[in-house]
């Protein structure tokens, strides 16, 4: 860090700081580091494998669910599968999830059903409902970088309350360029909260890039301002991204407070269905990120231990593949909510002030809904 | 499903372009496969099938222009159903920019009808309870302002007195144009007879009076003109264009026999017949009843021997046409009954000479007492 | 000034030509926001405006609202002439600070020495499908704020114009682009540079029997509306509102004194919206004049219906036929 440099006498150095980065298994499969048994075993590395290629087998589903008509804008997680995965596996079910919107991974391994994630995308509330997830996680965020301050309260409610548990959240490399996660950071920081801010920088905010987002040289170097540790792991390795994340939320359930992890992955499709990354990413860069990619090289790694087979590899992916059937039907055949749905969920009670409007809708919503089986009837 | 339509691929993008086909018509595609690229204002997209199927037909070729809801494939052997639904959608497609917008106003239109008559909602209930129409009650509020002491004078009127109506459509021009033509002309008419015993059984007045206008229009031209009192510049005109006094129950119509200087009298006689047509079915456009030079009214249709036809400005004569009675003249020496047509000329004193008025009616006297 | 021959320009495509007219005529205009210079903007707005002017004066910042708008402020303070594009209005909530506290009295706090020439582009409203915070009708929220202009054009032509004013306009302006109808039609745009005023409404339709108020993407329902009533012999004045604050009453007023009756339609939701304001302004001056009570036809008080439900808030022609139908048939 330049910064801390300086020649003139009357200064010093007065503090200083690192930034740890991990890596377990490189991109051609090879294990770099001491693999503790306890955890790198064969359940848990087969268990990370298998759910990373079932979302992504389901991000592709979902994708052609949107090309076709059937379901709504929706942000492929391709390539960031293990940060998802790693998360997933690393919370405990009453430790509470606060996601941004590329967490379908760790929405999954949450409990949340397909149908729901489906449904969220295809633009129906109930998605919200998270049927068989963790009762207190929050619903995806889509306004940037606001679910950083709501999991700082969250850990504050934790604290308060002499809980145990720890809340984790998730953010994009562009929302560390928020006032809403530096201020978040910083309570964090100064009152030692029971918290977790995983960064998945996957290098773009949309159209701009990890370099013209930020001019620090890392992302976790960010912790350090608001007095926390925060370090990187190569976001592509999932045992490693679970490995720091379980380490961090251990830490913060016994109470010594909160970590930022800068997971270092590559964004290998395009922001939204609504995007086209090819007119501002480069294709070189794009081919260096599939050299990086999570799958492959879990792949190779459980190949060359004889955890994992050809045989087995087919057997889970028409597995996979069924239940993503089950889950796209179950979706495509959710009956409509009734249309006063809209106003239901809106106070605890509905004022009297607004039943007039509520009335007003379900004529409406009659009468729209004839003029449509008269159109198609024609 | 037969036909898979282009759908919405992304936050209101309405059209895509056909970049490539990945399938050929008779082939089979399955779930998911590729089935085309499309370049929307905002990206190049992959479109997968969204079915198991043989690809009937491919709507459009690489650098068609899709619009969202237009079928891109027609799938073989699927149920007829969804047919007219493609009709429906895009019909509605074409609705929706069918609208337009390409002229408007900065600020508010200029105000073409009258401003409504000013009261309170309390005013306005009361009117609709006792009946009463307040665009017939007078004001008597300030700035025009209609108060409940108005509107019940006003019932009070109607219910002792008799309802009342107010004028509409010719009725208002005509009211217009008579208060115009009290204020601004000054008004002489001179009343004379004409023999018209030589005319032949048969003869139409009206046709004659054309004649004659146009005969003594040729020997005063001054009194076939436009007169601006503002600027004192009085305009004789290089045509006349003869306006015609027509009585119809819903009023009095002046529509323009054009030119009739020029035209023979077969084509006038179609001319005012069509004019005549037109005022009854009330079909007459509004280019028809302005421009006048010269007016006729030929009120002895109906009765009366002199009139005092009213001038309207900007025009400076009126010929009025009496009833044709038989009449006991002086004639050759002889007392002899002769049919005789009543004539008054209404000019405008303030550019016409009495001399110049007196010759115009001799001079139409003297085309009439013609025999054809 | 070189002018160009007409060309059809979608409203989007017409918001890139008056950024790039306005560019090319005043160094000092420059432009920034998410996306904006090397994508030309999620929704194409500032497309080829990176290459042509370069990326001193077209940048892409980093992800922050807040920040934007700030910094925004802070070149307008200088002289300087940005245009500040939020990506999409539901994301401008964090940018409020600096617009409420700053932008719209940075001119009377310094009793004039210094001012906020800056212009706030967001596209916003529903019916395109879009994600959760991508579809709200907020304008009141900015109306409602001394000091700001609020501007909602509403066909490609108006776009053009009234932007081209609200960037050479000397005090802050809010934008807002309505996103559904962003490519829905193409119109003759003449890239001649001609402003057009703001602070003032644009009538559509001329008509003697009903005003009808409307602005941004509404105003194509509405005029559908009038063209289906107009086959009845049913004559709509219809106007465009178009400058939202401040407003300019006397269009409609001169409109309703004619007619006697007035609608009013905006997508935003009801309660405590812009048709208030109007219709009390109505209440207030024009009482004399009404021949029916004041109509609102508008949204729900919920929030904007996730899309599969948006249908349900979503204002239809039918609504405006029935409202105004009302209003005629009233007493």
């Amino acid at each position: 860090m330049q910064a801390t440099i300086n020649n003139n006498p009357f200064s010093k150095t007065v503090a200083q700081f690192n930034i740890a980065y991990t890596q377990m298994i490189n991109h051609l499969g090879e294990a770099v580091a001491h693999l503790d048994p306890d955890i790198a075993n064969e359940k848990l590395l087969t268990d990370l494998y298998k759910s990373m290629v079932f979302i992504r087998l389901f991000d592709k589903k979902a994708v052609a669910l949107q090309r076709t008509g059937k379901m709504g804008t929706y942000p492929s997680s391709l390539g960031q599968e293990a940060v998802g995965v790693g998360i997933g596996y690393a919370m405990n079910p009453n430790d509470v999830f606060a996601p941004y919107y590329r967490d379908h991974a760790a929405l999954y391994l949450r409990g949340v059903s397909l149908a729901d994630m489906l449904l969220y995308w295809g633009g129906d509330e109930r998605g919200s409902l998270i049927n068989g997830a963790p009762q207190f996680d929050l619903p995806n965020c889509v306004p940037i970088a606001n679910q950083i301050t709501h999991a700082a309260g969250i850990a504050c409610a934790i604290k308060i309350r002499h809980e145990k548990n720890a809340v984790l959240t998730t953010c994009g490399d562009g929302a560390t360029s928020r006032g809403d996660f530096y201020e978040a950071i910083n309570l964090a920081g100064i009152w030692q909260l029971p918290m977790v801010v995983v960064v998945n920088n996957n290098q773009w905010a949309i159209s701009v890039s990890r370099g013209i987002q930020t001019a620090a040289e890392t992302i976790a170097q960010k912790a350090i301002a608001a007095g926390m540790p925060g370090e990187q792991v190569d976001g592509n390795d999932a045992l490693a991204v679970y490995s720091v994340i379980k380490k961090a939320l251990k830490k913060a359930r016994a109470g010594k407070g909160p970590t930022l992890i800068e997971a270092i992955t590559y964004r290998l499709g395009d922001h939204t269905t609504a995007d086209d990354a090819t007119r501002y990413r480069p294709p070189e860069a794009l081919n260096k990120g599939w050299e990086l990619e999570p799958i492959k090289r879990l792949q190779t790694f459980l190949h060359n231990n004889n955890f994992w087979g050809p045989e087995q590899e087919r057997a889970w992916i028409t597995q996979c593949e069924q239940n993503i059937t089950q889950g796209v039907e179950a979706y495509l055949n959710t009956p409509d909510a009734p249309p006063e749905d809209i106003f239901d969920y809106l106070y605890a009670e509905l004022p009297f002030a607004m039943e007039e409007q509520r009335q007003h809708l379900i004529a409406k919503a009659r009468s729209l809904n004839a003029n449509k089986k008269e159109e198609e009837s024609l | 499903m037969k036909y898979f339509k282009l759908p919405d691929l992304g936050e209101g993008l309405q059209e895509s372009e056909i970049v490539e086909w990945h399938i050929k018509p008779g082939e089979a595609i399955k779930t998911d496969q590729l089935l085309v690229s499309v370049e929307t204002a905002k990206a190049i997209v992959e479109v997968p099938s969204p079915q198991d199927g043989i690809i009937k037909t491919l709507f459009g070729k690489p650098g068609d222009i899709l619009h969202v809801g237009e079928p891109l494939v027609e799938f073989e052997g699927e149920s007829q159903e969804d047919t007219g639904t493609v009709v429906g959608e895009m019909k509605s497609a074409s609705e929706t920019n069918s609208v337009s917008d390409d002229h408007f106003i900065i600020g508010s239109a200029h105000h073409r009808s009258a401003p409504q008559k000013r009261c309170t909602p309390a005013v306005r209930a009361l009117a609709k309870r006792l009946n009463v129409d307040l665009a017939m009650v007078s004001a008597s509020g300030s700035n025009g302002l209609i108060t409940a002491e108005d509107v019940e004078k006003a019932h009070q009127m109607s219910s002792e007195k008799g309802e009342q109506f107010i004028l509409r459509g010719v009725q208002r021009v005509m009211a217009n144009n008579m208060t115009k033509a009290h204020a601004q002309v000054v008004q002489v008419t001179i009343h004379d007879d004409v023999d018209i015993y030589r005319w032949p059984e048969g003869t139409d007045p009206t046709m004659r009076l054309v004649r004659a206008i146009k005969a003594a229009c040729e020997i005063e031209p001054n009194l076939n003109a436009w007169y601006d009192g503002n600027e004192m510049t009085l305009r004789p005109l290089k045509k006349i264009d003869l306006g015609i006094a027509v009585d119809t129950p819903d009023g009095l119509f002046v529509p323009i026999l054009r030119n009739i200087s020029q035209r023979d009298a077969d084509d006038l006689r179609d001319g005012l017949n069509n004019l005549r047509q037109a005022v009854k079915n009330r079909k007459i456009p509004p280019s028809e009843l302005i421009g006048g030079s010269i007016t006729l009214s030929n009120y002895g249709t109906i009765a009366g021997r002199y009139g005092n036809p009213v001038v309207v400005p900007p025009t400076v004569a009126i010929i009025g046409a009496g009833v044709i009675k038989e009449e006991v003249v002086a004639f050759e020496g002889q007392v002899a009954i002769h049919r005789v047509l009543p004539l008054s000329l209404s000019f405008d004193h303030r550019p016409i000479t009495g001399g110049e008025a007196g010759r115009f009616l001799k001079a139409l006297m003297t085309d009439l007492a013609l025999a054809e | 000034m070189t002018s160009l021959p007409p060309l059809k320009k979608t409203l989007v495509e017409a918001v890139n030509l008056a950024l790039a007219h306005e560019m090319r005529r005043d160094e000092s205009v420059v432009v920034l926001g998410e996306d904006v210079a090397t994508n030309g903007g999620v929704f194409r707005a500032t497309e080829g405006l990176k290459d042509e002017f370069g990326i001193r004066r077209v940048m892409d910042t980093p992800l922050a609202e807040a920040l934007i708008a700030g910094v925004a402020v802070g070149m307008a303070s200088q002289g300087l002439k940005p245009v500040a594009e939020i990506q999409f209005m539901g994301f401008i909530f964090a940018a409020m600070e600096h617009i409420i506290c700053h932008a719209a009295r940075m001119r009377n706090r310094t009793r004039g020495r210094l001012s906020c020439p800056m212009v706030l582009r967001a596209p916003y409203g529903g019916g395109i499908h879009a994600p959760e915070h991508h579809s709200e009708s907020t304008e009141a929220l900015f109306a409602h704020i001394p000091g700001l202009r609020v501007v909602v054009p509403s066909s490609p032509a108006r776009t053009y114009g009234l932007l081209l004013s609200a960037i050479r306009d000397p005090d802050p302006v809010i934008f807002l682009e309505p996103k559904r109808i962003y490519r829905l039609n193409k119109q003759e745009v003449i890239d001649n540079g001609e402003a057009l005023p703001l602070d003032v409404c644009f009538t559509l339709r001329e008509g003697k029997d009903i005003t009808l108020v409307t602005w941004g993407a509404m105003v194509h329902e509405a005029l559908q509306a009038a063209d289906q009533l107009a086959q009845q012999g049913i004559s709509v004045e219809v106007i465009d509102v178009a400058t939202l604050k401040p407003l300019d009453m006397e269009t409609i007023l001169h409109s309703v004194e004619k007619t006697g009756r007035c609608v009013i339609v905006h997508e935003a939701a009801r309660s405590n919206g812009v048709g208030a304001e109007i219709a009390a302004q109505l209440a207030e001056k024009a009482l004399l004049w009404l021949q029916a009570p004041v109509k609102r036809i508008a949204g729900y008080d919920i929030p904007m219906p996730y899309f599969k439900y948006e249908q349900y808030y979503m204002i239809h022609v039918d609504e405006i036929i029935q409202g105004i139908e009302e209003t005629l048939a009233y007493g």
